[in-house]
């Protein structure tokens, strides 16, 4: 409800002070207007999907499982299911946004077509939903909300309202291709969460105090109008998943471990984050490893670093994540965390490319170990991809949908127990 | 004005860059297993974030990874990549893409005539570089093209030419040139 008030307020104060440049079709769409944008769709049936279904015969999943295609999807990135469950959300880093329905609900996509398309988007990859239906897009330099989008992307022009200016999320100096895939999350709170990673393998030391001011390496929060920005969230190298404990409220995020120190360190993290302000140990230190001495530039003072919940393999890109809220896996799967490892890029053996699990204790609240769920995207024995999973998300069913940017694919996997006999 | 400049500066790039090595393809191909995550053993870019390197001019390649290896040029990748790397192993990776070879199409509906003239004199209309030491930006995705735009627009990368064309452009303007060259269909073909 609040949300809502502020984002209507929000549009009626955008209408009455429209911005003076027209980059792209914002200033007719803040107004409601029409624009000759139009949807480029993606064929569901042809070759492409036959081709991705080939692939579902190498992949492995846990007995009474089963894994199918949900959805061609092109650069298929951090996904936002909709509260309605009809459509999901899925960004690129590229310049789309797809949207992605299953109106029948058969769980296969019907549909596949870009999101506003009237609105220029800049390595959109991150959207997320408030509980009351805003759809936030954080991009690369922007975060743009659009009210009530489940039911507005049925065209071209839906109604946005602009959260932070393009250029204000991070000076434009600091922009980069690489490390620049924003993901977003509303939180318990009603504020609006947003990872920044720093650009980076490790950054100069004269710019370690600026980024941990506006955030860069970190999370920063604020509310849904772009007001009130914090840093929540210090101390990381280049986070691309994050989910908030269904129960606590806490935030738990992945990270991704510095390049170039050997095929084995540092390791990967996740992490659990208890209070605001909690600082990480980047670029200190790197899931334990000492990467920037004391010697070097001093540590910040009054702050103790946080140790990861969990080390995970060195380079297999933990990305995006996802709290286990459904009800149809089985009891082992409650609560737990899902999470995607996009797979290696430089080790010497690749890595990766597989869906991870952890229960979290239920005394402690803190995360018991890592465990492969599903895998078989990386062939073994040539070391190439088949797929390269990004994010994890979960349909209303509690089937988990998987985004795979690499073979361009939603990936869904469902608990069917075989029926007794 | 500007184009004028552009082909005095390009005809003196040409002129004044030779290869420093031979550079052997085959050997090249072995190393190119730690490029291809990224940029496809062919060349043909795996992930957005990677330009496509199949069939670039060999002394563009050459040049842009002793450029990182010697932080010239900065990338959270590339540096930890081409820090590995002896010139050789440069020259022979760069020799290895460039023996594929890059044709490009342009889309239904423009001619080359419609192409960004600011661009066409080094990169040629369809994006397939007409100097040694431009890369072909042909079928590239379009914030590949845009985020080197704005580095160059904003300093953090520097050359002679670009930096100048770069410094006043606006972000559509940016965005544009982009387009024009990722609606091209770039195929990459190894060498037989």
């Amino acid at each position: 409800m609040q949300v809502g008030r502020l984002c209507s307020a929000l549009l009626a104060s955008t209408v009455l002070v429209a911005p003076a440049a027209a980059q792209d079709n914002m200033d007719k769409l803040t107004n409601m207007q029409k624009t000759d944008a139009t949807f480029t769709f993606v064929e569901q049936d042809g070759e492409r999907a036959q081709a991705l279904k080939a692939i579902l015969e190498h992949i492995n999943v846990p007995d009474g499982f089963e894994v199918s295609l949900y959805a061609v999807v092109p650069d298929a990135r951090s996904m936002a299911v909709a509260p309605q469950g009809t459509v999901v959300f899925a960004g690129t880093r590229k310049d789309k946004v797809w949207s992605i329905v299953d109106r029948d609900r058969d769980r296969v996509a019907d549909e596949v077509k870009d999101f506003a398309p009237s609105v220029t988007f800049d390595i959109p990859n991150g959207p997320c939903f408030s509980r009351d239906g805003f759809l936030f897009i954080a991009e690369r330099n922007r975060v743009l909300n659009f009210p009530a989008a489940e039911f507005f992307f049925e065209g071209p022009d839906p109604a946005v309202a602009v959260v932070v200016p393009q250029g204000e999320l991070i000076p434009v100096e600091e922009e980069s291709f690489n490390h620049t895939a924003r993901v977003c999350d509303v939180g318990p709170d009603g504020k609006l969460y947003i990872s920044l990673g720093q650009p980076y393998n490790v950054q100069p030391l004269e710019k370690i105090e600026m980024y941990d001011e506006i955030g860069i390496g970190g999370i920063i929060r604020m509310n849904t109008d772009g007001t009130g920005r914090e840093v929540y969230t210090r101390g990381i190298r280049n986070s691309v998943g994050q989910d908030f404990h269904p129960e606590t409220g806490e935030l738990w995020w992945t990270d991704n471990q510095v390049d170039g120190m050997g095929d084995d360190i540092p390791p990967g993290e996740l992490n659990r984050q208890t209070a605001a302000g909690q600082h990480f140990g980047f670029p200190w230190t790197n899931a334990g490893v000492e990467i920037v001495s004391e010697a070097d530039f001093p540590r910040p003072e009054g702050v103790e670093f946080i140790e990861p919940q969990l080390e995970l393999t060195a380079h297999a890109a933990d990305l995006g994540m996802s709290f286990y809220k459904g009800a149809s896996f089985p009891e082992e799967y409650q609560g737990g965390i899902f999470w995607a490892q996009h797979g290696s890029w430089n080790r010497t053996t690749p890595v990766g490319a597989r869906v991870m699990f952890t229960a979290l204790d239920p005394e402690t609240g803190d995360a018991t170990g890592a465990q492969v769920f599903a895998d078989g995207w990386l062939d073994e024995e040539t070391g190439e991809y088949r797929g390269r999973p990004m994010d994890v998300a979960f349909l209303k069913d509690g089937s988990m949908l998987i985004s795979d940017d690499f073979a361009g694919a939603i990936w869904r996997i469902a608990y069917n127990p075989a029926p007794s006999e | 004005m500007r184009r004028g400049l552009i082909l005095a500066l390009g005809g003196l790039m040409l002129a004044g860059h030779g290869p420093a090595l031979a550079g052997d393809p085959e050997a090249g191909r072995k190393i190119a297993v730690m490029c291809r995550t990224c940029h496809g053993i062919d060349g043909y870019a795996q992930i957005p974030i990677a330009p496509h390197i199949g069939g670039e001019p060999k002394e563009y390649l050459e040049t842009q990874l002793m450029a990182f290896k010697t932080g010239a040029r900065e990338h959270e990748m590339m540096t930890v990549v081409t820090a590995g790397l002896s010139a050789e192993q440069i020259s022979d990776v760069a020799a290895w893409y460039a023996s594929h070879s890059a044709t490009a199409t342009l889309p239904d509906g423009v001619t080359a005539a419609d192409a960004p003239p600011a661009c066409v004199s080094c990169h040629g209309a369809d994006g397939i570089s007409v100097l040694l030491n431009a890369p072909n930006l042909a079928g590239e995705v379009n914030i590949y093209i845009d985020t080197q735009l704005k580095a160059y627009r904003v300093g953090k990368r520097k050359h002679a030419i670009m930096s100048e064309i770069a410094r006043d452009l606006t972000d559509q303007e940016i965005r544009d040139f982009a387009n024009w060259y990722a609606d091209v269909k770039l195929e990459i073909t190894p060498p037989q």
